[in-house]
């Protein structure tokens, strides 16, 4: 039933293609000079439909924490629609910018709906060279593509699908740039100001507190630099750099590193009797962007996440879940296996929660001259355990401002390690966007 | 005889000198007829398919000298708000969705088609190529160009000038080896005022894209003076407010 259901889906986003092609008129190149016109008001975004279906991996330690009170959930769909408006009004030197998200999901938790602003801000540019900003923004630090350990006001992104704006936070920012002839192009400073208290920013860390964080730019011998700097406030003290530099007309390379002193992070032990360590988490990436002569483009990227959770670590972790589950089978008192989700919110659940990490992605931009079809295979590795992923996908944008994605997702690895552990063994999406 | 070898060595060394500072001289011509060293511009790409069907992307662009070169598209709603940014050799994308710039090479395209970005954030030629050769062919003289370094997109270029108006007429886009990536047609010369007179299209094949064209169409081409900030990645996601 939920394999046809997810199929309906599928054959629903199939149906409304033939109704967006629109046949083109041989040899027509005009240009309206109406289609470069300046309006102060803009809206845009784009809806999205996504069916996903997930075949659960019975047993494994997240498929009890999801699943343990459901009997005999063996495969799961989802149904999520999303709406995300764009609006900016422009006037003078100031412009208002709105990127507000609405979610409405029907998931094996039933219907669920959200409605969040993304972003929300006044911009003043008093000069090309200064931007005065007051409100909710993303700062997207670092120049990681699947994990940026530098981004040190940022919320994480999700290195499944690294491209998706997220939700930023409210700030009193401002960028200062400067350019230059020589060695040193450009240079510009940018200090935020992030207030963390009860109804703002909440999430960010302890309350209470008036953090201030700054990134340093350098265009410098053709390669871009930054420093970052967050002061001790709501989180420890972190220090950060990043570079990205073309070696040649397709080839790139990029690297960040972060220190965070006297990081604080809970462990269990395998009874599931929790521990507080503090210590300096030493984090860092080296990527590199290559394309090949027939268009395909590899992004590969290695993460060593200091934050994260040693090997022996995750194994007590997944002990824990499995006698906690034991408990709740045995006795039927759900107790153990709140904590476990618990701990599970607070780290060991996180998308990529251990410390050493290969990302690889390949595109083959248009193959077989087949425009604007783009296949593409991501994997990513867990290199301490040898557990991984593996997602192939097609990206079809041939209709103007219509997205066609079908992804698939493989996880492989024995029990005790991370992907091996997850509750999905396979899943299967499509994703049909229309941008207005 | 050593003599008579050397001043013969010497002349056919004078002529040929000759011969290139024309060519450089005349490609430079072409450079300053096509666009003025400072610009604001809008231009229409369009991908065509073999069966006609055609997508369209609509962009602002302003440069500045021959290192800077700057662009937002403004259609369709699918890439409204991309930038993209040239500092030399340097290349950026900038995806709203993504929300910080990224490194480009010139050979990727961020509009799909025949146009890659080399060719979108073109500065001028004689910037990028020196003459290797130059012969003529009726009305038109043809250059044969070669890369300056390796940074550049293609490494050969043979273009035909028309020899009164001094502008091009068709250009090869060649690998070192000499296997055509690309041809393009500049055509329908239109007045854009302020003394630019300069074709309005450009049309673009390719045998690695065979049957599909891209056609570039440029709109209100206008001297502008623009701040050097104006070319920076913290400018990229408000090239917009140029307008």
């Amino acid at each position: 039933m939920s394999r046809r259901s997810f199929f309906l889906g599928f054959l629903f986003c199939l149906a409304v293609v033939p109704g967006l092609v629109t046949p083109g008129a041989a040899e027509d190149y005009s240009f309206d000079v109406s289609e470069t016109e300046t309006k102060p008001y803009s809206l845009g975004g784009y809806a999205e439909f996504r069916p996903v279906l997930i075949d659960q991996a019975r047993g494994t330690a997240f498929y009890k924490l999801k699943l343990y009170n459901r009997a005999k959930t063996w495969t799961t769909e989802e149904y999520n629609s999303k709406l995300q408006l764009e609006e900016s009004y422009q006037r003078g030197i100031s412009k208002l910018y709105l990127r507000a998200n609405a979610d409405l999901n029907n998931t094996y938790q039933g219907w669920n709906s959200d409605l969040q602003i993304y972003e929300g801000y006044l911009s003043v540019k008093p000069s090309q060279s200064t931007d005065i900003i007051a409100g909710k923004k993303e700062m997207r630090w670092g120049k990681g593509y699947a994990w940026n350990p530098a981004a040190l006001v940022d919320r994480p992104k999700n290195p499944d699908d690294p491209e998706l704006a997220l939700e930023g936070y409210a700030v009193l920012t401002a960028d200062y740039t400067k350019s230059f002839d020589g060695r040193l192009k450009t240079a510009s400073l940018t200090p935020v100001l992030l207030p963390v208290y009860d109804n703002l920013n909440n999430t960010f860390g302890s309350l209470n507190h008036l953090d201030l964080a700054v990134k340093a730019y350098f265009l410098f011998y053709d390669t871009d630099i930054d420093l970052l700097y967050r002061a001790k406030g709501s989180k420890p003290a972190a220090y950060g750099a990043d570079f990205s530099r073309n070696i040649s007309t397709n080839f790139e390379v990029h690297g960040e590193a972060a220190l965070i002193a006297e990081n604080p992070q809970s462990i269990t032990d395998k009874n599931g009797n929790t521990a507080k360590k503090v210590f300096d988490a030493k984090s860092w990436l080296l990527g590199l962007r290559y394309q090949t002569e027939k268009d395909a483009t590899y992004i590969a990227e290695y993460y060593h996440n200091g934050s994260g959770f040693s090997e022996g670590a995750m194994t007590d972790y997944f002990s824990f879940v499995d006698t906690a589950y034991a408990s709740y089978i045995g006795t039927g008192n759900a107790a153990l296996m709140q904590k476990a989700a618990n701990l599970g919110n607070s780290g060991y659940g996180a998308v990529n929660p251990m410390r050493n990490y290969v990302y690889l992605r390949v595109t083959q931009q248009e193959p077989f001259n087949i425009l604007y079809f783009t296949p593409a295979l991501t994997t990513i590795a867990n290199v301490d355990d040898k557990s991984f992923s593996i997602s192939p996908e097609i990206t079809w944008t041939r209709i103007t401002n219509f997205e066609l994605r079908f992804k698939a997702m493989f996880l492989a690895g024995p029990a005790g390690t991370e992907f091996g552990e997850k509750a999905g063994n396979d899943r299967y999406e499509l994703r049909c966007r229309y941008y207005f | 005889m050593p003599k008579k070898l050397f001043i013969f060595s010497l002349l056919a060394f004078m002529a040929a000198a000759a011969h290139a500072v024309d060519g450089d001289a005349l490609l430079r011509e072409v450079d300053r007829n096509l666009e003025p060293p400072s610009y604001e511009m809008y231009r229409k790409l369009i991908n065509v398919e073999p069966d006609g069907r055609k997508k369209e992307f609509i962009l602002y662009m302003v440069r500045k000298g021959n290192e800077k070169v700057a662009g937002v598209f403004l259609s369709p709603a699918s890439d409204k708000g991309r930038g993209m940014l040239r500092l030399g050799d340097n290349m950026w994308l900038y995806i709203p969705n993504v929300g910080k710039p990224i490194r480009i090479t010139s050979l990727q395209s961020a509009t799909g088609g025949v146009f890659n970005n080399a060719d979108i954030l073109k500065i001028d030629f004689g910037a990028e190529y020196a003459v290797e050769k130059m012969e003529e062919q009726g009305d038109e003289h043809v250059l044969h160009v070669k890369a300056k370094n390796k940074t550049v997109a293609y490494d050969r270029l043979n273009i035909w000038v028309d020899k009164e108006q001094k502008l091009p007429v068709k250009l090869e886009c060649l690998t070192e080896k000499g296997m055509l990536i690309k041809t393009l047609y500049y055509k329908e010369i239109k007045d854009f005022g302020d003394g630019i007179v300069r074709p309005s299209v450009i049309e673009t094949d390719s045998p690695l894209y065979k049957g599909y064209k891209s056609v570039m169409i440029f709109s209100k081409i206008k001297k502008r003076d623009l701040k050097d900030e104006v070319f920076t990645l913290t400018f990229m996601s408000k090239v917009d407010t140029l307008r």
